[in-house]
């Protein structure tokens, strides 16, 4: 039977116990990060580097009219200036949406949408060139509110110029089972209007980009560009098609990154700027975006506006969901149409239901696109149903904790939306949250003004198809050993800081023996490295880890197979552990492994192997959109918070967040923790202070584009976080491995709402829990409580209740 | 990066060469540089040439003047010295609170007193960068414009002063020394501020602040610093209220003799909270104090659209900070 | 355009350092762009993150926002000198290695020389809430700070072990 990664073999399986996998490891590359020797974009430079700034859009719609060049490249010091016209060809990262150019051509979209590049001696320069480019406008009457967007009829105002239907994006209106019927016949129906607001990255890494160019370009000359990137692959391409240059010319290098969460994915004007530049004058060019800038390329979290009915039985079994969401997709498609899916498809697990209906809407507007951030589309409707099932836990008078496990989806299971399911650790993770935070106990006891609030939720561990059709693997790995007795790994993935490079050498190590120290992971570079697709869709560990598992592999049974020709024992008798290869039945049998290798060398030549991952394809429904959303395997998370609410200032004070994720297995025990804290501090930012809004007062302006006025939690606005790992291995990742870098943000946002329920009684359903917010909320409830209408909450405990 | 316009440096090593420096034309001085830097970067300004004091060591430090009944605060000394330094923190704890919130650590090592107290007034139209800020329409009468983003038709500024220790100096009745060109001159702190966000202060052209003086207290007294802003730290502040009431013995229970209260973050200028007559003769530990001061406080102050947070919600604060602020003193005994 | 410049002598990390620096550069450009000592990063712009974050005279500041003409004659210790008396790496650094307090590592050097000041200036082992105190001007977006608190602390008892205790 042939091997591979997704089947392995009996002869594969280790014949010893694992002796790193779930170790906490220092990571292959933390060390130089610290000690200031890493260099990432900004840190490079090159001899005769220029420096290129982008001239952007002061106005949210209008048509350009003229651009004057001439006093900005007479100025000394300018070597070379760029507009829309040197970009025509459309790019975008989803193949069947490209409705953006490196710079506006005919129109500008949104405040800060590029117009034109100035390439200089130095930034003072090209920032003295920007203000001698002469730009004339046409200003349009520009949408900031989708539904106002959507409405327009009038073409002349589509914003979007390769919008085909006006300012629609993109429409999903997908219908599983009888949902009229079943919501109306259901016990109860829960019916409920949420917001939740854009929010951005926030890396702390500006996007950076430095293009060089070899040789002559017309001809064979090769067109190198480091970029601060998380999809090097993807950029790769669309640097091809929009330069018109053969992929094969162009090599794209992912210098270690400050930081992305899906703010990084997919390509932007500095690249291809910074490449056309270089291309122009000869010269390496680097572009640095000031911090506003980034705000302006956002690609962040869609503002969506949702509609919830769900129906529910006595016993609290949710019998149907029906849900109507308006997404607001900025100027460009960027993931949208993935995105416009994933706020539906992404929703049918943890819990089982038999009916389901959404209609998801993404709108063009005035304002920076939006995209992919950490748990990509899903983190929106998961607040909306975990909140729809607080109050059916309320009105049903069920624990909500209970009412969770009772509508568990379980493992081995399909949703209602046809997904396959293998592991689900998610009733443990519900265990594990309620017993830390002693819920059984504490919650019925908290004064007024303190509570406690569960959610659930559940990612993809990748898609099962890449973002353009092909049926090439969807990773691949190559590993090569030395008679040093050191391995190489070359594996095309983007370590964006989440520990991707630590996992590859986990594995290699648990494989082959050697310690981490031994092991060198070079990645993210397009000439060194095979392809892979990128960091995005927590796709990393499970897809590179299986290709990478699969090499190693491959030369474990290389190396097992020379020493247990020359100690003349079966092969499966030879184990490799510590620096050493050994004989499991006579431990004080060993060889270092450096020489084991040069056995393996000498029987075989040189010792390389290579891997590759493709999705299993029996995942999915056959329906029209039935494979997007769909995954190898799925993590599950519970998160349980722990808040007191400040009645008289309606200030949130997060205490604790409980939080445990089944990632199936953790390859590395810290660095899966700090995926699970950073993950659920992501989503407290979101959940408390975080907004990323324009202000249509003011011709659309972004509100805050710095790190002054987008806030951000510090050190001192964090609550403790308890990081739990729950393990329920999946068939389908390596060891069982599934994603840990973005689940563990959803269920945090819904859970702080609940508790928020359990401590003062009010439903905050839009974001952010702003102070303001929460406290017309209670002064209502306290309005609704007087007049007799509602009772008053937590009566019997009236410690810490403000007077009225 | 941001960039910062072009300009020279210049750093006399006496406050008479700053001065003389300060009379080139398009000079501004810088301190610590946390508020003029970033607003450079915004390119609020073009100045020529920046005098520095950073070479001024006599502008540093702080020193108890029992004689002239009060403490002196070289105008060089950072917010972490003022902050940490005891003679502060037992004589004028509102203002160790004050100094120690102050955005964050590494802002407080580097901005000084001096600087604080001519923090240039903030507003969100107009600390923002040049681009936005033509992108708005072109600025505003405190930027490149001529009209008024917070109040439509306004003809006055009214960036608000952000300062955390403006207005609890205030309440300290702090005076300040201002070196000249025509010599030196002392101002009372409280009038120091006019309410014009585009020039907010009483300094003459090219005169620097040396020094601060605190009145040493003359009979027991209380005082306390309360501030809200979104985060715990960086943020300026949304809601700051300075709070000193006097007594006539060291108890909580004890009969207030005077008040001071001060409230920032308002407009250009910050608001000495009046008619406060019906708590002279209470305790401060009647709950009636409480109630009145913060009252008042609501009465009197109301925040503008200028700072990035609603202003009906700010408002609100105001009373219920102010009343906090009291309890807590009244708790801590 | 008026780019004057001056003769920059300053002492980074320990060696005397003479560069000539354009009076509107701030530190932090002279160390990256002149000096090549890139472990100081640039989040922000403006002072709001922490990223840039030197020690001057043994006091953490902002690099970004400090004139270059401000560190004349003073000492300047960036991330790059911290492990120097340290045999190259500083018990901070192994911590933060150890607790994997660093994922992206773009804020750490910044953190780490807020950390190291406080740690320091106590002179004994150090509590999470003192830490989170010293660190509120430094943004971390990857961590939700929980692993640096940790690492921080065990780096103050490596350094200062308690009484009784080896």
């Amino acid at each position: 039977m042939a091997t591979d990664a997704n089947n392995p073999s009996p002869e594969d399986a280790p014949s010893h116990d694992p002796w790193q996998l779930g170790q906490s490891h220092r990571k292959v590359d933390a060390m130089e990060r610290m000690r200031g020797i890493t260099r990432y974009t900004d840190d490079l430079k090159l001899p005769g580097m220029l420096h290129a700034k982008i001239l952007r859009s002061p106005h949210a719609h209008a048509r350009i009219k003229s651009i004057d060049t001439s006093k900005a490249l007479a100025l000394e010091g300018v070597f070379a200036i760029v507009t829309g016209q040197d970009f025509k060809i459309p790019y975008g990262i989803i193949p069947w949406t490209p409705d953006e150019n490196a710079l506006a051509v005919d129109k500008v979209l949104h405040v800060g949408d590029g117009v034109a590049a100035v390439a200089a001696r130095d930034e003072d320069t090209a920032i003295a060139a920007m203000r001698l480019i002469e730009v004339e406008y046409e200003v349009l009457k520009a949408f900031f509110d989708p539904e106002e967007s959507l409405a327009n009829t009038d073409r002349s105002l589509s914003i979007n110029p390769y919008g085909r239907k006006g300012n629609l994006s993109k429409r999903v209106l997908l219908e599983f089972g009888e949902v009229e019927q079943k919501i109306s016949g259901a016990d109860l129906v829960v019916e409920g209007d949420y917001f939740f607001e854009g929010t951005t990255h926030g890396a702390i890494e500006p996007h950076c980009a430095l293009a060089h160019v070899e040789g002559d370009m017309s001809k064979s000359g090769i067109l190198t560009v480091w970029s601060a990137t998380q999809v090097s692959h993807y950029l790769h391409r669309e640097l091809s098609k929009v330069l018109e240059i053969p992929a094969h010319r162009i090599r794209v290098i992912q210098p270690p990154l400050g930081g992305a969460f899906g703010g990084k994915s997919e390509p932007f004007d500095l690249e291809f700027c910074a490449a056309k530049l270089a291309m122009l004058t000869g010269r390496p060019v680097k572009l640095l975006y000031t911090r506003e800038e980034v705000f302006y390329s956002h690609r962040g979290r869609h503002p969506m506006k949702m509609h919830y009915r769900t129906g529910f039985t006595r016993e609290g079994k949710i019998t149907g969901v029906d849900a109507r969401t308006i997404l607001d997709g900025g100027a460009y498609s960027s993931f949208g149409l993935v995105t416009t899916y994933y706020s539906g498809q992404l929703l049918c697990a943890p819990y089982e239901f038999a009916s389901y209906r959404f209609e998801s809407l993404r709108a063009y507007t005035n304002k920076p696109a939006c995209g992919p951030k950490r748990g990509h589309g899903s983190v929106q409707p998961r607040f909306a149903m975990e909140i729809q099932l607080d109050k059916a836990a309320v009105a049903l008078g069920i624990d909500p904790i209970e009412l969770r496990r009772r509508n568990n989806l379980g493992s081995e299971s399909t949703t209602v939306n046809k997904f396959r399911v293998g592991s689900n650790g998610f009733s443990e993770c519900l265990d594990k949250v309620e017993a830390a935070s002693g819920w059984r106990e504490r919650k019925p006891k908290l004064p007024y003004g303190r509570g406690l609030g569960v959610a659930g939720s559940t990612y993809i561990s990748g898609t099962n198809y890449p973002i353009y059709p092909n049926e090439m693997p969807q990773a691949a790995v190559q590993i090569c050993l030395d008679r040093s007795g050191r391995a190489r790994v070359f594996s095309g993935a983007n370590d964006i800081g989440q520990g991707s490079n630590t996992m590859l050498a986990v594995i290699v190590s648990e494989e082959l023996g050697l310690p981490l120290e031994d092991i060198r992971v070079l990645s993210a570079d397009t000439d060194l490295c095979p392809v892979d697709l990128g960091a995005y869709s927590s796709r990393i560990t499970l897809m590179v880890g299986n290709a990478c598992m699969q090499a190693a592999q491959k030369l474990r049974r290389k190396v097992c197979a020379a020493v247990a020709k020359r100690w003349e024992i079966p092969r499966r008798r030879v184990a490799l552990i510590a620096r050493k290869a050994l004989d499991l039945e006579n431990p004080d049998r060993s060889v270092p492994l450096r020489e084991a290798f040069c056995w393996a060398e000498a029987d075989n030549g040189l010792l390389g192997e290579v891997g590759s991952y493709n999705t299993p394809k029996d995942r999915h429904g056959d329906y029209r959109g039935g494979t997007i959303g769909a995954s190898p395997a799925y993590s599950f998370t519970a998160h349980l918070a722990e808040v007191e609410v400040d009645p008289e200032t309606g200030i949130v004070d997060v205490k604790t967040i409980w939080v445990a994720h089944d990632c199936g297995k953790a390859l590395s025990k810290r660095i899966v923790e700090g995926q699970i804290e950073g993950s659920t501090y992501m989503g407290f930012g979101e959940a408390l202070m975080e907004q990323h809004v324009v202000d249509p007062q003011h011709n659309g302006v972004h509100a805050s584009p710095s790190f002054l006025d987008y806030r951000m939690p510090t050190f001192l606005d964090t609550p403790k976080l308890e990081a739990m790992i729950v393990e329920a291995p999946d068939a389908n990742g390596p060891y069982g491995a599934k994603e840990a870098g973005e689940g563990p943000l959803h269920s945090s946002i819904p859970a702080i709402a609940n508790a928020i329920y359990d401590a003062v009684g009010v439903r905050i359903d839009t974001l952010p829990f702003s102070p303001a917010k929460v406290l017309a909320a209670i002064d209502a409830r306290r309005e609704q409580e007087a007049a007799g209408l509602v009772p008053e909450h937590k009566s019997g405990q009236t410690h810490g209740r403000r007077s009225a | 990066m941001l960039r910062l316009p072009p300009f020279r440096v210049v750093s006399p090593d006496t406050v008479e060469g700053v001065v003389a420096a300060l009379q080139q034309p398009g000079a501004r001085l810088i301190a610590g540089g946390t508020d003029i830097l970033p607003n450079l970067k915004h390119w609020l300004d073009r100045p020529e040439v920046l005098v520095s004091i950073n070479r001024l060591t006599a502008l540093r430090g702080i020193v108890r003047d029992d004689n002239a009944g009060v403490l002196r605060i070289g105008a060089g000394t950072t917010l972490t010295q003022i902050a940490e330094h005891p003679d502060v923190q037992q004589l004028f704890p509102s203002l160790a609170q004050s100094a120690g919130c102050v955005a964050s650590p590494s802002i407080r090592n580097m901005g000084t007193i001096g600087g604080n107290l001519n923090l240039d007034t903030r507003c969100r139209y107009v600390n923002q960068t040049e681009f936005w800020r033509g992108a708005i329409g072109g600025g505003c009468i405190k930027s490149e414009g001529n009209v008024c983003h917070v109040v439509p038709k306004g003809r006055n500024c009214v960036a608000a002063m952000s300062s955390d220790n403006v207005p609890v100096l205030m309440s300290l009745q702090a005076v300040i020394v201002q070196a000249g060109p025509e010599g030196t001159r002392t101002v009372p702190l409280c009038d120091y501020y006019h309410a014009d966000g585009t020039r907010h202060t009483h300094a003459k052209p090219g005169e620097i602040t040396t020094e601060v003086q605190v009145p040493l207290p003359t009979s027991a007294r209380r005082t306390h610093y309360v501030k809200w802003c979104v985060r715990k730290s960086i943020d300026f502040p949304l809601v700051s209220v300075a709070l000193r009431f006097d007594l006539d013995k060291d108890d909580v229970s004890a009969t207030i003799s005077a008040a001071h209260v001060v409230a920032g973050v308002l407009g250009a200028r910050p608001r000495q909270v009046r008619k406060l007559d019906a708590i002279l003769g209470l305790a401060l530990n009647d709950p009636k104090v409480a109630q009145i001061v913060s009252e008042a406080a609501f009465k009197q102050c109301k925040p503008l659209a200028n700072v990035p947070y609603e202003t009906a919600y700010r408002r609100r604060m105001i009373r219920v900070y102010t009343r906090r602020g009291i309890e807590a003193m009244v708790n801590a005994g | 355009m008026s780019e004057a410049a001056f003769l920059l002598s300053t002492t980074v990390n320990g060696e005397p350092v003479t560069v000539a620096a354009p009076h509107h550069w701030t530190l932090l450009e002279v160390l990256r762009y002149k000096l090549d000592l890139i472990g100081s990063k640039q989040g922000c712009d403006k002072g709001d993150c922490g990223a840039c974050t030197v020690q001057l005279d043994g006091e953490p500041v902002l690099a970004c926002l400090t004139l270059a003409a401000h560190a004349q004659g003073r000492e300047v210790t960036t991330v790059e000198g911290l492990g120097h008396c340290h045999g190259g790496c500083h018990p901070l650094q192994d911590a933060f290695d150890r607790w994997t307090a660093a994922q992206c590592g773009f804020c750490t050097p910044g953190i780490l020389m807020s950390a190291e000041a406080l740690i320091r200036k106590r002179g004994r082992a150090v509590e999470h809430t003192e830490v989170a105190e010293a660190l509120a001007g430094n943004l971390c977006r990857c961590t939700g700070y929980t692993k640096i608190l940790d690492a921080v602390v065990d780096a103050s008892q490596q350094m200062h072990p308690a009484p009784g205790k080896e």
